[in-house]
């Protein structure tokens, strides 16, 4: 009997996911639209986000420009440590600090959130209500999750490149100007939009799975501490396989 | 109507700008103090707690509950550096194909996963699953009132509790970090041979030219300084967690948070001390 219920329960999960997720896209497109609760969403994962994206994309801007600008200037290519920045900055640290950032902070601050709910009962009264805990709570807080994440991306982008532009002029004496120009040599629009579209789908995926941990905790307080643990572990293997894909399908595409 | 006098003390704004102020300082106070305590009390937990510190060690390395149905930590990590080596073979080995050297993928391989990629990531993943976990349990037990008990029955809480977690820690990511490392050099080595069809024989031969014994064990130190700042920031925010069921949910989103920033920044410290402004390697000969 123990092995049938342990074999079961992942699966019923990932259905349960699924189930939801598709709930969402339903509910999405009826009316009434909770706006209120979208606009103060978009805030509270904002307000979460933004110091841990600052700490975290400064060090690592600082760090990746740190080791290419000594591959750098190895190759006596030192003026083009703004294109190696910024190539850095757009496709890679840009998403990747996104990433940590919207799992790491946003979608365990949304799970606890709406985990310490479920365990008042608050989503059963909702029910009792008459109202559906997933178009009230659930799909504001999806689309807040994808906006912050979107604008996240291009927050860490700025941060990271003034960072490397600061470390590279004043700790590793490379030309303002010719950092400057270099940072456009390999990468242009179409980069900056595959950043943006990457961060869309990163705070989609984890606001799905923050908010499915969250609605299905059970438990009391260990479980509402599980349930976030289990949001972070999951939305880190999700984001990075979705990172590793669009990027790879964006080379296909474009080269 | 009657005039109802509020005693209001003056400058209310500015008390409270203090008062939230000397919180923030003493906060990390607190937090400093709870540390040194924790390492101090290592000894303790040797001497004292060791069936513990095996059980823990056991906990983490397979993880629990949902976690350990996927494979459990080890299997999480070597999976988040995989993905990530593999961005070096997506990335990497198109960009360098630009400027027609794409044969240096594997000098790319040997120099970025060691120095950056693989003690990032593990430490990320060592505070999303190891890290967060200690939090939740700590965090429960602190709430359902267990940890009062502990000190009740005459149990040093922060060695049984704490110290215990930072040696199975530093225990566990030894070998969780091998896997980390090889499961990069394995993603970028068959992403850059299998996919895009690089021969083997060129990518090892620039492979092992600038893979720097030294370097990997630089890497596993930085891991391992990574492991103890993680399992102290976790272990610190799931003893003091406070609120109810709701308060142990939010202890683990700060503690993440909080871990994440440390690990980054001691990955910053020690490889900047470490490497200096030289790469210390020729490439030109």
């Amino acid at each position: 009997m123990i092995p049938t219920t342990s074999l079961t329960a992942p699966l019923r999960a990932v259905g349960g996911f699924f189930a939801m997720a598709l709930d969402v896209v339903v509910l999405l497109f009826k009316p009434p639209f909770a706006w209120h609760e979208f606009v103060e969403q978009s805030w509270f994962v904002a307000r979460v986000s933004i110091v841990p994206t600052l700490m975290l994309s400064i060090p690592f801007t600082v760090l990746t420009v740190f080791t290419l600008n000594i591959l750098l200037v190895e190759f006596g290519a030192a003026d083009f440590s703004g294109t190696g920045t910024a190539l850095g900055a757009v496709t890679q640290i840009g998403p990747i600090v996104t990433v940590l950032v919207v799992s790491g902070a946003g979608a365990t601050a949304m799970c606890a959130d709406l985990g310490a709910r479920t365990i008042r009962e608050e989503l059963d009264a909702l029910r009792v209500l008459g109202i559906n805990p997933v178009q009230s709570l659930v799909v504001p807080r999806v689309l807040a999750a994808t906006l912050v994440a979107a604008a996240l991306v291009s927050l860490v982008t700025i941060v990271g490149i003034i960072g490397g532009f600061v470390f590279s002029v004043f700790v590793q004496h490379v030309t303002p100007g010719a950092f400057a120009s270099g940072l456009t040599l390999l990468t242009g629009l179409p980069e900056v939009v595959l950043a943006v579209v990457k961060g869309a789908l990163f705070g989609l995926a984890a606001g799905l799975i923050a908010c499915y941990k969250g609605i299905s905790v059970g438990g009391g307080p260990s479980g509402v501490g599980t349930a976030v643990n289990e949001t972070v572990v999951y939305s880190f293997i999700a984001l990075f396989v979705i990172n590793v894909i669009t990027t790879a399908a964006f080379v296909k595409v474009t080269m | 109507m009657i005039a109802v006098g509020i005693a209001r003390s003056p400058a209310p704004r500015s008390r409270r700008a203090t008062r939230n102020w000397s919180q923030v300082w003493n906060r990390a106070g607190e937090q400093t103090a709870f540390y040194c305590r924790t390492l101090v009390e290592i000894r303790i937990a040797f001497a004292q707690y060791p069936t513990e510190i095996v059980r823990l060690i056991a906990q983490m390395s397979l993880g629990t509950g949902a976690l350990a149905v996927i494979g459990g930590t080890t299997v999480i990590v070597g999976f988040l550096t995989f993905s990530a080596g593999a961005l070096i073979a997506v990335q990497g080995y198109n960009q360098l194909a630009g400027i027609g050297v794409e044969a240096l993928t594997g000098f790319l391989s040997a120099y970025v996963n060691v120095r950056l990629i693989a003690p990032l990531v593990a430490g990320i993943g060592l505070a999303a699953t190891i890290g967060a976990g200690a939090t939740a349990q700590l965090g429960a037990q602190r709430i359902s009132e267990e940890i009062d008990a502990l000190e009740v029955m005459g149990i040093r809480s922060v060695a049984y509790l704490a110290s215990t977690r930072v040696v199975a820690g530093v225990v566990v990511v030894i070998p969780l970090y091998c896997v980390a490392v090889l499961m990069s050099f394995l993603a970028a080595r068959s992403g850059t041979t299998a996919i895009y069809g690089q021969s083997t024989g060129v990518y090892d031969h620039y492979f092992n030219t600038f893979l720097q014994p030294v370097d990997l064990i630089w890497s596993f130190l930085t891991a391992i300084a990574m492991a103890v700042s993680i399992m102290l920031v976790h272990t610190y925010y799931g003893y003091t967690a406070s609120g109810g069921p709701a308060g142990v949910g939010e202890a683990v989103g700060r503690a993440v948070r909080s871990s994440l920033i440390v690990a980054v920044f001691v990955t910053l410290a020690i490889s900047l001390s470490i490497y200096g402004q030289s790469g210390d390697f020729n490439l030109s000969g």
